[in-house]
Formats: C-alpha cells, structure tokens, sequence
C-alpha cells in the first residue's frame, strides 16, 4: 500500500460498518421498547424497578454475582433452560427495559437467576392450592433447586417441608452414601424430571399426583419430622419467616439471607461463596431482631448463643433485587412451550423415578 | 496493488541493507529515541502481568474452594475474578502492545521519536488509571459490564491517557519517511484508531447515554469482541508480521495474500460479537450475523496462516536458536486454532451445550494469552537488547519461560474447553441436579490451578530476567542468546 488515505478511510469504513450494523441498527429495532399492556391498559409489564431493587443491582454487580449466574431463559430449541424449570417462557428484550443493568451473564456456574424471584410464588400457588393436598404440589420449586425435599407428610403446607436444610442433616440411614455423594444426596427426590413441570396439571390431576408423591416422599418424614403444626408459609417478606419446623421457606427471603450468609448451610453442593461481609454480627439485646438470620437446622458453628447475624442495607437490597426477577409475565412476543398433556406429564416422570430408587 | 513489484522491496528492505552503516546508524538513533518510552511500558506491563498472575491464582483456587477468604470483601471472587482479567487486558495487555506497537512505529517509520516524556506521562497516567480501576473494583465500584468493569474515573483517565499515546504513535506516521507502508503498519494503524472509537462508543452506549435493556449486552459482547480481535489481534498479528519475516530473513511470502488478510480480518471479525449471546433475548439476525461472521474468519485466519507458513518455510529450525521466532510462531499457531475453536462453539449446535460454560473463558484465554502474550513475549525478545544495548543473559531462563508458559496455558485451555464441553453436556440433560453440572466442573477448575502454577512460574521467571537486563546485567556480546548452541549451520541465524 503506497499511500495513507485509502488504508485510512478503509479502517474507517470498515468498523463503521461493523458499529452501525452491530449497535445502531439494533438499538433502532430493540432500543426503544415500551412495556406491554392489555386493551384497558391495566396489566402493565413490566414495570419500573423500586429503590431497593436499583441498588441491589449494584450490590449484585459489585460483588460479581453476574459472572457465575446468567439472567436469561433460551428458548426451547436452544437448551434445557425450559426443562430445568429456570422460567416458563424464553426471556425478550422487553424483559429488561428497566433494568438499570442488564445481567445478561455469560457463565452458569450458578443456576440461571432470571426468574428467581418467581420460585417462591409457584411455591406459595402450590401450598394454597386447595386441590393438591398432600399432593406433590410444591413439585414446581422442586425442579432444579435443593428445595426438592418434597415431602407429602407437609398436608397443609408441602412449602415449609421443602425445606433445603432437610439436605444437611441426610437421610443417611436410608440411603447409603447420601451424605458423601452429591447425586445420592439430591438425586433421588429432586429429579427435575418434566414431572416438576407439569406441576400445575398434576396437581389438578389425582393420577399424577398420586403417582409423583410417593416417589418424592423417602427423604420427607425424617428430615423434616416436626411439620405436622404448620402455620400456612407465604411469600414472606420479613427475614424472620419460619416454618414451624424453624426453617426459611425456600427462596423467602429469608431463605435467600442464610443462603448468602453460609451457602452450604441450604445447599448442601452449592459452590457459592459466603457473602458474609454483607452482614453484621452482632450482641443479642432485648431479644432477636426481627430481621436476623433463620439458623434452624443448621450447623450449631453459624449461630452462636447470644449473638445473632443481621443483614446489612444492602444485604437487604441484594435480596429484594433477587426476588424481583421474574419473568414469568406472558409476552406476546414470547410465547410459552406448548404444556404436555396431563396424561403425559403423569407418565413420563414414573418411570424415572422409578429407576432413581 | 501490485504484488509483484512490491514483494522485493519489504521489509527486508531493513535487513538488505544492513551493510549500510548509514542505515544502521539512522536505527540506532531511532531505537535510543523510544529507549525510555517503551522500557517504561515493558516494566509496567511486566509488574501488571505479576498482578493478574497472582489474582489469576487466587481465583483458580476459589472456584473449587469457595471459602477461601470469602469473608473478605475485598477478596470475594466476584472482585478477584474481574480484577484478574482487566489487569490482563488493560495492564499487561494494553501496555505490552503499546510499548511494542510504538517501537515498531518508529522502526517502519523510520523517524525518531519526538519529545518521548510526553509519551511516558501518557504511560504513567495509564497505570493510574488502571490502578484506580483496580481499587475501584475491590472497593465495590464493578460497573456490572464485561471487560468494562472499570469505573468511570477510572476508564475516562484510560481515556484520556489513550488519547495522548495515540496522538504520538500517529505523529510519527506523519513524520514518516515517504514510501511504502509495511502490512504491520496497515494492523497498527488499525488497531490504534479502532481502539478509541470502541472504548469511547461502549462507554457512551453503556454510561453517558444508556442504551436501553438487551441492548446494553449487544454493545457489551460488540465492544469486547472487538477489543480482542481488532485491538489485541491486531498488535499481535502486526507483529507477527513484522517479527517471522525479519527474524528468518526473507521477505512475506505474499503482499498479495497478506492485503486480503488484513481487509478480511477488520470487516468480518468486527460482526462476531453476538456469538457471545446465542439465543439469548435478542432479534435473530443479529445473532445469526455473527455466527456468519465467525466463520468468516477462517478466510483471514488461512490467509495469515498460510502466508506465514509460506515464510517460515525451510527456516522452521531456526526455532531451536531464536527465542523470538519461537514465541511468535507458538502465537501465530494458535491463532489458526483459537479462530477454529471460536468458529466450533459458535455454531448453534454447539452453542447449545458450551455456551455458558467455562469453555468461552478458555476460548477467551487462547485468544488473550496463547495468541496475543505469546507473540508480545516473542517481541520483547527481540526489543529489549536493542534498547538497552545488552543481550538477554541466560538462555535457560528464556527456555524455561518458554515451556512454562507454553504448558501451562496450553493446559489451562485445554482443561477450560473440555471441562465446558462435560459441563455443558450436563447442563442440557434437565433429570440432573444443577449442582451436580457444577461439581463435574470442579476437577478441571483444580487441574487449572496446576497450570496457572505454571505460569507463575513462567511470569516470575520472565520478570526476573527483564529485570536483570533492565538493571544493565545483561551479556555484552556481538550476538544475541541463543537457545540453543548453533550447531552445523551454514550460516549464523538472522536473529
């Protein structure tokens, strides 16, 4: 090349090209979405994020949360991340457009986070439902998540059985190995077979639900033997929420506030990190806090007498940021798989089961 | 352009007229210009390469041992990890191209450099800037964005900082002595006017005036791609251009080929952004677009490969003597492999088990480490001496640099990428656990800190030697170090 001018313009030209073809064309397509509504203009999504749920992105993103937890569902064709019960639907981008950063994520060494917010409402719709009973009716929470302790013995709220900590001290006697294999451990009630995403219809359907529960049971009356007296665990804000077994509900908040503090104390497997400096330690005073951190069940090393753990202002923050991911809103523009039959979904996930015992 | 008339002339243009005491006069003054200049970024760049090795480390270890000072804010991974990898790229690896591109702007410029302090305060405000970063990061100021994670007093003293590095690299092309202009002149040029316009674009799409939602992750994906191909792949192949050729001593083996590499490279690996997000919430053509484009960088890849294999013909054995064609041709290998391995899981097929796997970091680190450092490596090699006027002192040190890095990066990608694959494998079979997809990662997470042990070792090694070549206790002899004794050769090495 003998002169500057084309090589100049050329290098010009070329990312030119690649900046109004890679960002402009697309911000005109995708850059100016507004929310969704229905005809009376009443069912808005999504919609603005509060305060808390601002900050608590930052809090998320100062600790790097978004390198190992990914923010968004493929589609069907593209991955198991329907299957796996990480959101009914693929995300849009109209999912996002208040997000003050997009946690798109590109590394799942922590399960999709898109819709963590949506787990405790699938389990609360499951505990109230009058139909399910004892049915397997928290089978939607069981899906991917260590809160697949299912327990039938639960009649009036399967939630507050479902609690992941029943991992911590296993069912050893049963199953030889539980506490020293992580499969063994989770494997043979979680199975997040297609059983758990049918949830809605088996429950309506005694067939399946009758042929899900039993398969689900073994772990349930010795971990969590003291469910009989349960008061009814909603979608709790409070940090304190227990279940009469003192445990959190799973994905609660204040399921989420032990599991930042100490990870493994829920999830036995789990390769989080501790986010403790997010919380202070502190002298009891009167009496517990109203906020401090749930320790039942676990080990007695996290809850020394006399001092409790609360969570600090952005501890808080992180949590409501977590439990506002959903996207479980229907858009029109992404539509939900197709759900399988009841009979199918009854069928399907036996055999399974089955071959896990 | 007519390749014929042009191939006689380059760049051996140089080394033809070494006989020439003008020439070699004129070289030294242009070499003693960019003396302080580069040797400050080299040094910066070398102690920020030990940073990132130790953070590099540190996160390894956390990634299978999660308690490991957890309880430290500071030290979370989630701050070590992002500290590690921007300390890569805008410490060592932005400091290394600079320092290299600049003395290699001089040299085919063949002009002085003017007034080098102002280069260096250009330097000197870089490491500020990447400093703060750093600090800003531990303090909790992550912005939440890829390879952007500086804050913005950091990323705007970057900026700025940038700007006047910039402004002396183009001022020499101005100063240019009249002629041709050398193809690692094309890369470098490019490199040096992409780079301002990707960061400043980025930062305003992402901080000034955000663009909203997904948008912010396509113009995240289009940055950081671009980042590594036009910005770090650019330098890299500039001096792979300008290093095999001189080293070995005959001219590029097609001007020809070496044009459509260059064109091909800047138009398509600039549209491969996307391939970071497949299937995720977007339209799409856009991700289609870039899967398109990946796979159009084999045209470049093969043009460059074969242009290079093409040169290095019959000269591969000078492998065993020169330290600089070694590490270049090591870099210049794996960017044919890092360019296949891109194109393997970018298809969808694929996409589909490896995407949010660790295997797009390993593809990340073949591309920054196996391609970029190894050929930057090569550089030094050969520009130190001719700065400080001594020869490297131990030949054994340059080897065990060499293999330490070699194995260990090499055993770094291979562990990432089939460790991803398994993963992914696990990922999309729904009947298992999630947390049992993560523990099949966990062995290959604990062989990777076997192989950033390596590379301690290897950056120690080679911070060492700098040092003692920087401290003037390099050899004074008449010929550079050899590897290896020469042994039966016809004529010494060209090196």
């Amino acid at each position: 090349m003998k002169s500057l001018q084309p090589l100049f313009f050329g290098i010009f030209g070329v990312f030119a090209f690649s900046w109004l073809g890679m960002t402009v064309v697309p911000n005109l397509q995708i850059g100016s979405l507004n929310p969704q509504s229905d005809e009376e203009g009443t069912d808005i999504y999504p919609q603005p994020p509060a305060g808390m749920v601002t900050r608590g992105a930052q809090v998320y993103a100062a600790n790097g949360c978004f390198y190992c937890h990914s923010q968004q569902v493929r589609p069907e064709y593209g991955g198991a991340d329907i299957e796996r019960k990480w959101g009914d639907r693929r995300s849009a981008p109209r999912d996002y457009i208040f997000e003050p950063v997009v946690f798109l994520g590109k590394m799942r060494n922590g399960p999709d986070l898109a819709n963590a917010g949506h787990r405790p409402a699938m389990q609360e719709s499951g505990a109230a439902a009058p139909t399910g009973g004892a049915a397997a009716s928290p089978a939607p929470v069981g899906s991917a998540s260590p809160a697949a302790q299912s327990s039938p013995a639960a009649s009036g709220s399967p939630a507050a059985s479902a609690s992941p900590v029943a991992v911590t001290e296993p069912t050893t006697g049963e199953s030889p190995g539980a506490a020293s294999s992580p499969a063994a451990a989770t494997g043979p009630t979680a199975s997040p077979s297609p059983a758990a995403g049918a949830s809605p219809i088996a429950s309506a359907s005694p067939g399946a639900t009758g042929a899900a529960s039993p398969a689900a049971s073994p772990s349930g009356p010795s971990a969590s033997p003291t469910t009989g007296a349960t008061s009814a665990p909603v979608l709790v804000e409070n940090v304190a929420a227990l279940t009469s077994g003192g445990e959190p509900v799973p994905y609660s908040a204040a399921w989420h506030h032990r599991h930042l503090y100490d990870p493994r104390s829920v999830v036995i497997d789990s390769n989080m990190p501790s986010y403790r400096y997010l919380y202070k330690k502190q002298r009891l005073g009167g009496g517990v806090s109203p906020d401090a951190i749930n320790f039942a069940g676990a080990n007695a090393s996290d809850s020394e007498a006399g001092w409790e753990i609360v969570p600090s202002y952005d501890a808080k923050c992180l949590v409501a940021y977590l439990m506002s991911r959903n996207q479980s809103h229907p858009l029109k523009e992404a539509k939900s798989p197709v759900t399988a039959p009841p009979a199918v979904a009854a069928a399907s996930p036996s055999p399974a089961k089955e071959a896990q015992k | 352009m007519n390749p014929i008339a042009t191939t006689a002339e380059e760049p051996n243009a140089d080394i033809e007229v070494t006989t020439s005491d003008v020439e070699r006069v004129e070289r030294a003054l242009i070499d003693a210009s960019t003396r302080l200049p580069v040797l400050f970024f080299y040094s910066s760049a070398i102690v920020w390469l030990l940073i990132s090795t130790f953070f590099g480390i540190f996160g390894s270890i956390q990634m299978y041992a999660p308690g490991f000072f957890a309880g430290l804010a500071p030290l979370t991974w989630g701050r070590v990890h992002p500290i590690h990898f921007d300390t890569l790229i805008y410490g060592w690896g932005c400091m290394v191209g600079m320092g290299t591109a600049t003395w290699l702007m001089a040299r085919l410029c063949r002009t002085t450099l003017r007034h080098p302090l102002i280069l260096i305060t250009g330097a000197v405000f870089w490491n500020v800037g990447v400093l703060m970063g750093v600090v800003g990061i531990m303090i909790g100021d992550n912005t939440g964005y890829h390879w952007l994670e500086f804050p913005g007093y950091s990323a705007i003293t970057l900026f700025v900082s940038y700007l006047l590095i910039m402004t002396w690299a183009l001022i020499m092309f101005r100063y240019r002595r009249r002629g041709h202009i050398y193809i690692t002149q094309w890369y470098l040029l490019g490199a040096f006017l992409w780079f301002p316009w990707m960061y400043a674009a980025a930062q305003i799409m992402l901080f000034v005036f955000p663009v909203q939602g997904v948008m912010q992750g396509v113009v995240n994906w289009w940055f950081a791609n671009n980042l590594l191909f036009l910005w770090f792949g650019s330098i890299a192949l500039g001096v792979a251009y300008y290093m095999i050729p001189k080293v070995i001593g005959r001219p590029v083996h097609s001007y020809y080929l070496a044009t459509i590499g260059f064109w091909t490279f800047a138009l398509f690996s600039s549209w491969t952004g996307m391939m970071r997000l497949i299937d995720g919430p977007f339209p799409a053509w856009l991700i289609t677009a870039s899967i398109a484009a990946m796979i159009l960088t084999i045209i470049p890849v093969a043009t460059v490969g074969i242009n290079h294999h093409l040169t290095t013909r019959d000269h591969f054995p000078l492998m065993r003597y020169s330290p600089t064609l070694r590490f270049t041709v090591f870099g210049a290998i794996t960017y044919t492999a890092f360019s296949i391995v891109g194109v393997i899981i970018s298809l969808r097929s694929m996409a589909r088990y490896v995407h949010f796997s660790e295997a797009s970091t390993g593809w990340t680190y073949m591309g920054l480490y196996g391609f970029f450092t190894m050929v930057l490596f090569g550089s030094m090699y050969y520009i130190v001496p001719r700065l400080v006027g001594r020869e490297w002192r131990y030949a054994t040190l340059i080897k065990l640099h060499f293999w330490g890095a070699a194995y260990g990066i090499g055993l770094l990608v291979l562990l990432l990428l089939v460790g991803g694959f398994v993963q992914g494998l696990y990922f999309d079979d729904p009947t298992l656990p999630f947390e049992e997809t993560v523990q099949t990662i966990l062995p290959y997470l604990r062989g990777a800190t076997l192989a950033w042990i390596l590379l301690t070792v290897a950056h120690l090694i080679f911070a060492f030697h700098f040092g003692l070549m920087i401290l003037g206790f390099g050899r004074t002899a008449s010929v550079p170090t050899f590897l290896n004794p020469v042994q039966n050769e016809k004529r010494e090495p060209a090196i």
